[in-house]
Parts: C-alpha cells; structure tokens; sequence
C-alpha cells in the first residue's frame, strides 16, 4: 500500500506538482496520465522514492519512504523509469540478475540457489527464458521492455511502478505487457502506469490518475475520470468522450476540414 | 575458455614472470642457482645477495604497481561509464610529480620521496573531489574537468621547477622520476605501498555489487538501491590509494590502467567481480615483464619503465583497439 500525502514536486525552485494526496491498495493497477510536461514521470518517481517531495510524505505500508535506506526502499518499490542510456556487455540474464541485488548483503556476490530460481521464474513470465544468454544490445525495443519487467519481477517488491511502459511497442507487445502488469496487480501487487495512451489506461486501469496544471486534476475509476470538459481542460484540446460496448473511449476531435459539413 | 580458467592461465604466467624476473638482468643466473637462492635466503653468495635485496623485492614492486594500476584503472572506468579513463585522471600522478619535482630541487633526501609522493597524490585526488562536490555527491564531469584542468597547471609548474632547477643534474634526477622506474627502492618502500594499496583494494571490493549495478546505467542501478554518492565516494578514494602507492614506488607510469582493464575484459568480460579477479595478476605480469626488459635490454643503462611501457604499450593497444571495437 502506497500513501502519499500533500506532496509539493519541485526541481529546484520550479515547483511541477502541488496539493497531491493519493492512497494506492494491495493488488491496484493505477495508470498516471495527462499532458507532456504535466509531472506524470516525477510523480512516478517521486512515488518510488527516486525524488524528495519539497512537501509532503510518502509512506509504503505504514513506513515513510524517506526513512528508508536505498536498499530497504529498493525492496519495497521496484521502479523502472525510461532511461535512454545504452545497455551494452551485458546478457538478459545478468541483466535481470541485478533485480536480486536490495536482497543480498553488500559482502555477498553471488546469487543464492533461491535466488537462481526467482530469476528464472522473472524470465519466464517475461517470456525471455528463451533469451537469457543473448545481449541486450541485439533485442529489439519490444524484448529490451520486456527486460525491464523481468528485472522488476526478480526484485520482487510488493509495489510496481513502471514508466511508459507500451512506448515504442507495437499493439501485440504492448498487450502482452499491459497483461502481464494486469496479472501482477491480480496477484496483489500494486502497479503503477505513466500512459500516454488515454483508452489504453482505461482499459487496463482500476483507476486512472490526471495530472495537469500543476496539480492532480482527478484519481478515480476510469468512467468518472473521462469527463469531457475535464480531459479537454487538461490537454488544452477538444476531447470526446464515448461509451460504448462496456468500454470508455477519449478522442481528440479533429480539426474541421475545409469542404466538411457545418 | 571459461572465465575461471583464464584467471588460472593468468596465475600461472604470473608465476612464470616472477621466475623471468627474478632470473633475467645484468647478471644472470641458471633456474637451478635461482631456485637454491630462493630456498637459501640468508646465503652470502652473489645469487642469493643479488635475489633478495635487488630484484625480488624489484620483482614484488613492479606486481604490486602493476595490480594497483590496473586495478585503480578499472574502477574508474566502471564508476564513469567511460572505457577511456585512466587512474591519472583525477591529477594523481601529475600532484606527486610537482611534489616529487620540488622535493628534488630543494635537496630533500631521497628517502622521503615515497612518503612525500604519496601525500601529494592523496591530496591531489581530494582537492579534485573538492572540486567536484555537489551537495553530498560527486559530478563526474565536474571531476573529470577538474582532474584535467590541475594536472595542466601542475605540469606546467612541474616543467617551470625543471627549468629554474639549479644543475642540470637535479633536472636529470627530475626527469628520470617522470619517466617512471622501479630503481633504488626496497622491502621497506614495499611494505607501506602494499598496506596503502591493500586498504584501497579492501574499499574497492565493498563496491564490486554495485558497480555491477551501474552496468545499467545510474538510474537503474540507483532504483536497484545502489547509494550512488557513496558508491562514488568510496571507488575515488579506493582508486586514489591503489594510485598514489603506485607513483610514491615508481613514479609516474601510464598506460597500464588503461590498457590492462581493456585486456581483461575482453578475456573474461565486463562483469566487475571476474575483470577485478583477473586485473591484479594481469596488470602484475605487465609491469614484471616490461621492468625486467627495461632494466636488461640494454646494460648498464635502464630504460625508463613509463616511456617503455608507452613505446610497446600505445601500438598494442591501438592493435587491441581496431581489432575489438566493440569491447572499448
């Protein structure tokens, strides 16, 4: 369970997000969205313990996470942000190898037998077991995605927090990880989601959260969220919003055409 | 070749140096008188005399510079990220040659300059982490722009004492420093670069987790609960030890901690616990091998260890280089 209180995001004097409180349960999938710039990726991170609120307090199950050592906090919040810098020399296995590293004392090198066998279990369900001996640098975007998960999985944290986890992915890859952080929360985890894909979040979500103009707009299921003068107010464009087949769906409308119908 | 058998292979030519050291020089003596002056230690014949108060303690300097170098060399390279750092960087060398330069332009005893190039190389690195202190952590640029801007200046104070020296025999004594040699030193100078360099060899090992970690670049490693500051503290300092007890023993000797971790990686890989296991004795028989042919290749005179190891070393390594581009 993940607490946040009152939080004030700030780099330096430039303050990014202000007057966010939100509580997240066991084996919740919430998805963050809203516009570039709005502070969906420093909440996240902030949310993981990577970025000291100016105000506020972040708590995981009872326990404020700036008490907590990098290690403590590192086994309690597995966070994997979008990183640009290449991954080179290593091999999938040792990548997902080091997601053992917050369980091992620092006199400790090697992976435990037990440890072996959570990161076989990680490539498993990350459908990489086939892999585990290839380099990161030949995988393509989709399988380096997939990597990350499994490093997540192999940390085993009781809270996941995963930016933009479907960028770069086509649909098919892009299910299958949504499906496999969908099948986490099942299992209790609490997973956290920056999306940038509206009806993506939707679907997938038990709640949505929208951050814009500096604050957090709304944190609720998906069809209370998908208001339309809420949306467009957010993104500062025209946004409609459907519900059809059990499904809520958000468009921008597009721009009138010249010759198109009054 | 699995990795534990090249630190095998790696140990055993260490041994094999050691042996070609101990035998090969001015005077030369059969493995057989070799081996009867190792087992005589106390022996008053020129084999045991020559053995143990000349080259073995020669012998044993030249691994300990050779693993510290190499060592120190690939701990800042894994720390930054960066295949091209040398253990010099942070102004190490460049601090205890102005000291070292001084030291013998004002007729201080030859005796006190391990001690005295220590101190300065210390002081050196932790001036240059001053500098590039940022709240409680270190920035890497601001180290590396730093280390680079001292060693400037301190170099060209260094060529201003040469030139204002008084004789030409204290710039000869100055420039025979720089050049790098093993001379003149003994059990004694021994003792202190190996418990100096032993200590920064201890720090090092706290970090090997973490360094693995930093493979997957700073964020990940810092979400994987890698205390980046401390992490970065504690490579510097370990560095600078392993670093400064190299140069206050021989001076200023390049190219071994940038050529050697190139070496071991591409034998065992970029895992920092195999590269580290097989960069002590790697980097040892480097510079057992290059003194023994500095110091018997051409008698009486010694070629300068540091201007030896550039001339074979720089062609080797660029070979290494165009052949591996991708283990740079």
């Amino acid at each position: 369970m993940i607490d946040a209180r009152d939080l004030t995001l700030a780099y330096g004097s430039n303050i990014v997000l202000r007057d966010v409180s939100m509580r997240l349960s066991d084996g919740e999938l919430l998805a963050i969205i809203g516009p570039n710039g709005a502070g969906k990726s420093t909440l996240l991170r902030a949310l993981g313990g990577m970025h000291a609120p100016l105000h506020g307090s972040i708590a995981v199950n009872g326990k404020a996470v700036s008490q907590m050592n990098p290690q403590e906090r590192a086994r309690r919040l597995a966070l994997i942000e979008v990183d640009t810098a290449p991954v080179t020399n290593l091999t999938v296995r040792e990548a997902v190898a080091q997601g053992r590293l917050p369980h091992r004392p620092w006199w400790r090198w090697n992976e435990l037998p037990e440890d072996e066998a959570i990161i076989d279990e990680a490539l498993e369900r990350a459908q990489l077991a086939d892999r585990s001996e290839r380099s990161l640098d030949a995988l393509s975007s989709g399988e380096r995605q997939r990597v990350w998960v499994a490093l997540a999985l192999a940390q085993r944290a009781p809270s996941l927090l995963f930016d933009e986890p479907t960028t770069h992915l086509d649909l098919g890859h892009a299910m299958h990880i949504l499906s496999l952080l969908r099948d986490l929360a099942d299992e209790g985890t609490t997973v956290v989601i920056v999306l940038h894909d509206l009806n993506v979040a939707a679907a997938h979500a038990d709640r949505i959260a929208l951050v814009g103009q500096s604050t957090l707009l709304a944190c609720d299921v998906p069809e209370r969220v998908f208001q339309e003068e809420l949306l467009s107010a957010a993104y500062g464009a025209p946004i409609i919003v459907r519900r059809e087949e059990g499904m809520t769906l958000a468009f921008a409308r597009p721009p009138r055409r010249k010759g198109d119908p009054r | 070749m699995t990795r534990l058998a090249v630190i095998a292979v790696a140990l055993c030519l260490l041994v094999a140096a050691i042996i070609v050291g101990a035998s090969w020089g001015t005077i030369s003596f059969s493995p057989a008188t070799i081996v009867s002056a190792l087992l005589h230690p106390h022996a008053q014949n020129d084999a045991s005399i020559v053995l143990w108060s000349l080259r073995l303690p020669r012998v044993a300097i030249a691994a300990l510079v050779g693993a510290a170098l190499a060592t120190a060399g690939l701990l800042m390279q894994d720390l930054l990220g960066n295949p091209l750092i040398d253990p010099y960087l942070t102004g190490t060398s460049a601090g205890a040659a102005l000291a070292i330069a001084v030291a013998i332009a004002f007729g201080v005893p030859p005796a006190l300059y391990s001690a005295i190039a220590l101190c300065a190389s210390l002081a050196t690195t932790l001036l240059v982490a001053a500098l590039s202190r940022t709240g409680t952590g270190l920035s890497v640029e601001r180290m590396i722009v730093a280390g680079i801007a001292l060693s400037s200046l301190f170099a060209g104070l260094t060529t201003l004492v040469i030139l204002w020296s008084p004789s030409a025999s204290v710039s000869l004594s100055i420039l025979a420093w720089l050049g790098g040699s093993l001379a003149g030193h003994g059990w004694r100078d021994l003792g202190w670069a190996t418990l100096y360099a032993a200590c920064g060899l201890g720090l090092a090992l706290t970090t090997i987790p973490a360094l693995n970690a930093l493979r997957l670049g700073t964020r990940r490693a810092q979400a994987l609960g890698v205390d980046l500051d401390r992490t970065r503290w504690i490579v510097v300092v370990s560095a600078c030890m392993l670093t400064s007890a190299a140069v206050s023993v021989s001076g200023v000797i390049g190219f071994v901690g940038l050529m050697v971790p190139h070496i071991v990686r591409g034998a065992v890989g970029h895992d920092v616990r195999w590269s580290l296991a097989a960069a002590l004795p790697v980097g040892a028989i480097v510079l057992i091998l290059a003194d023994t042919f500095a110091r018997s290749a051409m008698p009486p005179t010694e070629i300068p260890l540091g201007i030896l190891l550039s001339l074979l070393g720089v062609p080797a390594f660029l070979y290494l280089a165009s052949r591996r581009p991708k283990t740079a």
